[in-house]
């Protein structure tokens, strides 16, 4: 006979103390701070997506406060700020984007449904910080394109920035095949590449014997 | 027993990667050393740097008319592929990506660096800024620190390594004139 036979309900009461530990652990247990909403393939998917992304020409709306329901974050350092920023623009260095005050006010901003936009002195500063709201799940950051530098070239026209496309990223300025074309066959490179072709030199064939007796 | 083997079955798929956390992918993508300029990599090409590893992410047609010494080809779109990721994470080697300009290298590098993979750079204003930097260097202005002078020299050189360009510095040097003694006529002095 088996020790629980004698005892059945003691049985129970171990059973029961034993999934109470275990769903105590799980009540307990630390969730981490971030956790990844997108797969790394919803990730690069998302890169496509031109709805997160906020052009220039779209700030006119923001500054005359047509559109109320756009935030702007300047992820520049604080001095830089200070400097000059986009009207409105609330300063959240890309350094303190962790911090609980900070990123509870992001936090915030997405339950609400407000759109926030990011944005660094040019595109690329605040690219990666973008990637990674976006990665978390915060659909509601977008990227300005262009970022300050643009703004600050063209914020007497903003809408005039439509036709204009040179914030626009990733195109060639360049014939790059052509430009970095080897041009001096002797020198560098490009002396790999190309082959001298042997020049043969053959003696003339005298008439008369020149020399000797 | 049945219990933990139907829910293990339900357990998502471990990946073969160990993907960095994000606090820390945060914390590196704000640091300005993941980022290297156009005279690094320059300089590197040429010392022949057994190291460096360029990752060029355009796509196909446009890596064919041109890409950088030893380039291989990785499209963006295609980063994710499994046959891919073998140019990863490969000990002592420095992977730089760059592409026309340097978003898409540096989309290439957040998500690679999610995926755990060290070592990793991006070519700061890409193929646009080499041609600018490498292949047509500007000439500094005569105010320029020295610094910029020394760049440039530097800047030259490269050019003249790709494309083979006749180098004549245009930086000012002194002109060396040489005084010579006069002959005297006649020796003065003396039996």
């Amino acid at each position: 006979m088996h020790v629980h036979d004698l005892n059945p309900k003691k049985t129970l009461v171990v059973v029961i103390i034993f999934v109470l530990i275990i769903i105590a652990g799980f009540l307990t247990l630390k969730q981490p701070r971030f956790k990844y909403k997108l797969s790394l393939q919803q990730s690069l998917n998302m890169l496509h997506n031109e709805e997160a992304c906020f052009h220039p020409w779209q700030l006119a709306d923001v500054l005359s406060k047509v559109n109320g329901n756009v935030v702007l974050v300047d992820l520049r350092d604080n001095f830089t700020y200070s400097k000059g920023h986009i009207p409105g623009a609330e300063n959240i260095s890309a350094y303190d984007l962790t911090e609980d005050k900070y990123f509870n006010h992001l936090k915030d901003l997405y339950n609400k449904g407000v759109t926030v936009v990011l944005y660094g002195k040019d595109r690329l500063q605040a690219n990666g910080p973008w990637m990674w709201f976006r990665q978390l799940g915060f659909d509601n950051i977008k990227i300005l394109l262009g970022g300050y530098n643009f703004y600050k070239a063209h914020k007497a026209d903003l809408s005039k920035s439509k036709e204009d496309k040179s914030y626009i990223l990733g195109i060639p300025d360049y014939n790059y095949s052509e430009m970095a074309q080897p041009r001096n066959a002797s020198m560098g490179e490009a002396k790999k590449n190309k082959k001298k072709t042997p020049v043969i030199r053959r003696k003339k064939k005298t008439t008369t014997a020149s020399g000797g007796c | 027993m049945l219990l933990l083997v139907t829910g293990a079955l339900f357990l998502p798929q471990k990946p073969e990667y160990k993907q960095t956390k994000p606090e820390d992918l945060l914390y590196e993508i704000i640091q300005p050393t993941r980022y290297v300029t156009t005279d690094q990599v320059a300089k590197m090409i040429i010392d022949k740097d057994p190291s460096l590893e360029l990752v060029d992410v355009r796509d196909v047609s446009s890596f064919e008319k041109f890409s950088l010494t030893n380039a291989v080809n990785i499209p963006l779109d295609s980063i994710l592929s499994k046959s891919n990721q073998d140019y990863f994470g490969i000990s002592g080697m420095k992977v730089v990506f760059y592409s026309n300009d340097d978003i898409k290298a540096d989309e290439a590098w957040v998500l690679t660096r999610r995926m755990g993979y060290e070592d990793t750079y991006v070519m700061t204003g890409g193929l646009n800024c080499w041609i600018e930097t490498i292949i047509n260097p500007e000439i500094p202005s005569d105010e320029a620190p020295y610094t910029a002078f020394e760049r440039y020299e530097f800047r030259r050189g490269a050019q003249m390594y790709f494309i083979g360009v006749n180098v004549e510095s245009k930086t000012t040097k002194a002109k060396v004139t040489v005084h010579r003694k006069k002959k005297e006529a006649a020796p003065s002095g003396g039996c």
